[in-house]
């Protein structure tokens, strides 16, 4: 017997004891409860009446820096990064978007250098003026620009490297970064750990 | 991580029998409550536990039951103080003892369900805690500077509200009842706050931004201020008077059921329909509240809008459309019992309109629950053309259930304006002018709603959601606004034509008053299963993942069985709170229970007349009081 099943007969078996005392009990209490327990019967066959549904969390990847050998992994792993532990995905968008609190991403790895690029993560006050709102009514929303190398996101310089492998990659240009940059101790592989889920999660598009 | 758990999980079941899950159950609170020692020893060489289980019930659904109970609780407990304060000013200024009474009667539920409330809050805690501590840990380095500010605002509050129920009668003449408002006044400025802090936990959880550099206080404040924290906080608050005004509709219907004299029949009754008033008072900005928090979310994170209306969760809101449609229905039906039943011979007057009505709401259900898609098989796809219907395809979209959700509303509050109406005759010398203007309102109104509704299928989805559903809901906020004033002064020099005669509604009204406030329950139980299961396998969307066995969202007939457990089980806790907080009165009217009928001054806030509204007694039951 399903799930459904057993939930469905409970539902009955819950309007009918609310009939039951309907129509046998005279205490008004009593009748307000078998009342009630009819209505919630009702409510919950209804309920298992329409598709059932459940949401399934797609499968966690773990990512394994031994595994990256060419500058293309390395932007596969920052795409992952960009959208699940980096946190970028949050306020900035790839392409134009109304919902974006922060600048749209789209071509950055060809407007600036990849030396540019790590600064405005590790010392985002170093030279990004805040005033991003080129255009257009003011955000609701602004968000400084957090340091990306510190907790609570904490990227490593693997990761961020990675990050802009991507950024790189997603414009359209030579990735610059390289996999020998990476600090590896490739004797031992370890996988990277996600800023507080284990490990790194994929933000998949649901 | 969930070493823990299944350690728990094999003391239960290597044992058998009644005795045994009593040791498997001291071994779970002890495993809970107490560290253990030997895993103390290892704590250094082990991981941090992530998560804990509990056999059988499971961890996540407990902590449903507890929250949503607290949750519930929290929400009457912070509804009351408002219903019972506006109670306590509309006495105050008419004068009529009945309203003071009345608050007095729903502040002394306050106490006992105040303790309540905190006992399942406090629950609630521990059990996050232990199961959730990874997620716990991460939102206290986060926000614990809320924690001290929470803290705070629970001592002031409980001084508040001892203050406000003891002094009750020692501060009920002159100046005296002036400072008792303003402590009312101020135990609802405090309660706000206590709901709104709180409100940020949840709300960072679905709607996080990225916490820059800074000091604790401003780390937390930039949580706090997160994209769904206000749309969340003024929803929660018309929703709590919601829940305040139809839980007193409801306990006035069973006392109203159950009432031996005329003279509490008289008195239920009379609550029955100020709890129901109140109920409708917050139920017509409702929707215009969840719109702009659904709003705010597709804002936010489309995605997250999408999972919600358009993936696994778009049932869920023909459920809600269903609960809300009775909750009109019910509340409408018991307006219409009221006009026919306590107005002597407007039964024939008003037959016509409340047919429309009914009809219009049956209508606007009907479209409201139209689904999007279909469940069809493949052939009969293939025959439609698609998952959606033809023609029924068309009232499945946006822009047909906001239209028909406004034209509810309209309706609703014509119902209201109606039963205020009802028995009454303008005296006003401009009141034909008065009456044009408010009908052109009206019907110019409808008309522009369902025409903004048409035109929503031929625009693009930003200009209907930024401008056309904006503007439905303003023109029904302006009818609201303009159509009440224009009332209220026409009613000032109207003069009474038929009496309002309380305690004469047929049980049937008991029973509806009970429904309205089942169906708010519900509504409240399905509405917190979409917002947490918007963030799907996220404890802080995007963030944090849900990395437990947890981490799936359960389809909506398992969830609504849950959602029935928890109505029934609040349910059984407010009577509770009920029957323990009138014990004492039962004994003291059965002392004095001659000659303690209360005469009424003025009518309740709509219909009635001051002079005769008065109560039917055995006597006089169903006659004219001259």
């Amino acid at each position: 017997m399903s799930e459904v099943v057993k939930l469905q007969l409970i539902g009955l078996c819950v309007v009918g004891l609310g009939i039951v005392i309907l129509l046998f009990i005279k205490g008004q209490f009593l009748r307000v409860i078998g009342f009630v327990a009819i209505v919630l019967g009702l409510f919950s066959l209804v309920a298992l009446a329409v598709p059932q549904m459940a949401s399934l969390p797609p499968a966690e990847e773990s990512i394994n820096i031994a595994d990256i050998k060419t500058p293309t992994d390395m932007a596969s792993i920052g795409q992952k990064i960009f959208f699940s532990k980096g946190q970028c995905a949050l306020c900035h968008s790839i392409g134009p978007s109304e919902s974006a609190r922060c600048p749209d991403l789209k071509g950055i790895g060809a407007k600036l250098s990849r030396e540019f690029i790590f600064e405005s993560l590790t010392e985002p006050q170093a030279y990004l003026y805040l005033d991003y709102r080129h255009e257009g009514i003011p955000k609701e929303y602004p968000a400084r620009m957090p340091y990306i190398n510190r907790n609570p996101i904490g990227l490593s310089k693997n990761e961020i490297l990675s990050v802009i492998a991507f950024l790189q990659q997603m414009s359209g240009e030579p990735i610059s970064v390289s996999p020998s940059e990476l600090d590896i101790p490739r004797a031992t592989p370890a996988p990277v750990k996600a800023a507080d889920a284990g490990t790194v999660a994929v933000a998949q598009a649901r | 991580m969930m070493n823990q758990g299944r350690t728990i999980d094999n003391q239960v079941r290597h044992t058998a029998g009644p005795v045994a899950l009593l040791a498997g159950c001291a071994a779970v609170l002890g495993w809970m409550g107490i560290p253990d020692l030997a895993m103390a020893q290892d704590a250094a060489a082990q991981a941090p536990t992530a998560y804990r289980d509990i056999p059988y019930v499971g961890s996540r659904n407990l902590v449903w039951i507890i929250a949503q109970l607290h949750l519930l609780l929290a929400g009457f407990v912070l509804g009351v103080p408002i219903f019972a304060w506006l109670c306590e000013v509309v006495g105050w200024k008419s004068g009529d003892k009945r309203y003071d009474k009345l608050a007095k009667e729903f502040t002394k539920l306050l106490t006992s369900s105040y303790a309540t409330t905190a006992l399942f809050g406090g629950i609630l805690l521990f059990l996050l805690i232990g199961f959730y501590p990874k997620l716990m840990a991460y939102l206290t380095d986060i926000f614990f500077p809320s924690f001290l500010v929470y803290c705070g605002l629970f001592l002031v509050e409980t001084a508040t509200l001892y203050l406000y129920w003891y002094g009750w009668d020692a501060m009920s003449e002159g100046n005296g009842k002036k400072f008792h408002i303003f402590l009312g006044f101020l135990l609802n400025v405090f309660a706000f706050f206590i709901m709104i802090v709180p409100n940020s936990w949840a709300t960072f959880q679905a709607s996080p931004v990225v916490i820059a550099e800074g000091t604790d206080f401003e780390r937390a404040w930039a949580a706090t201020w997160n994209p769904t924290w206000w749309p969340v906080n003024i929803h929660r608050i018309i929703a709590n008077v919601v829940l305040g005004g139809y839980i007193c509709g409801a306990y006035a219907g069973i006392r109203y059921l159950s009432a031996k004299s005329a003279e509490e029949r008289y008195h239920y009754d009379w609550m029955g329909y100020v709890g129901n008033f109140i109920g409708v008072f917050g139920l017509l900005p409702l929707p215009f509240a969840g719109y702009w928090l659904m709003r705010e979310i597709y804002q936010y994170n489309q995605q997250m809008g999408i999972t919600l209306m358009g993936g696994f969760l778009s049932w869920l809101f023909i459920l809600q459309a269903m609960l809300i449609g009775v909750l009109f229905l019910g509340s409408n039906y018991y307006f219409w019992m009221g006009i026919t039943h306590r107005i002597p011979g407007s039964e024939g007057q008003y037959r016509k309109p409340i047919m429309a009505m009914l009809i219009i709401l049956l209508l606007c259900l009907a479209v409201w629950m139209t689904p999007h898609s279909l469940v069809a098989s493949l052939e009969e796809a293939q025959k439609m053309g698609g998952t959606h219907h033809p023609l029924l395809g068309v009232f499945g979209v946006m822009s047909a259930k906001m239209t028909v959700s406004n034209l509810m509303v309209l309706v609703t509050f014509m119902s209201f304006i109606m039963y205020w109406r009802a028995g009454k005759e303008d005296t006003a010398g401009w009141a034909k002018v008065a009456k044009s203007v408010m009908g052109a309102v009206l019907v110019l109104a409808g008309i522009a709603v369902i025409v903004l509704g048409v035109w929503g299928y031929f625009v693009p989805a930003i200009i209907r959601i930024n401008y056309f559903s904006t503007s439905q809901v303003g023109i029904v906020i302006f009818v609201m606004l303009t159509i009440t004033p224009l009332t209220a002064l026409l009613l000032k020099s109207a003069k009474t034509t038929t009496e309002m005669v309380w305690g004469k509604m047929p049980p049937r009204a008991g029973y509806s008053l009970v429904l309205n406030a089942v169906m708010v329950i519900l509504l409240m139980t399905l509405m917190g299963y979409a917002r947490s299961s918007s963030r799907v396998h996220w404890h802080v969307y995007g963030v944090m993942r849900d990395s437990s066995q947890y981490a799936f969202s359960p389809a909506l007939g398992y969830a609504a069985a849950l959602m029935a457990l928890n109505t029934f089980l609040f349910c059984m806790l407010v009577a509770f709170i009920f029957w323990v907080a009138t014990m004492g009165d039962k004994a003291k009217a059965a002392a004095s229970a001659k000659g303690s009928a209360e005469p009424g001054r003025i009518p309740a806030m709509a219909g009635g007349s001051p002079a005769l509204d008065a109560p039917a007694t055995e006597a006089s039951e169903g006659q004219r009081p001259v």
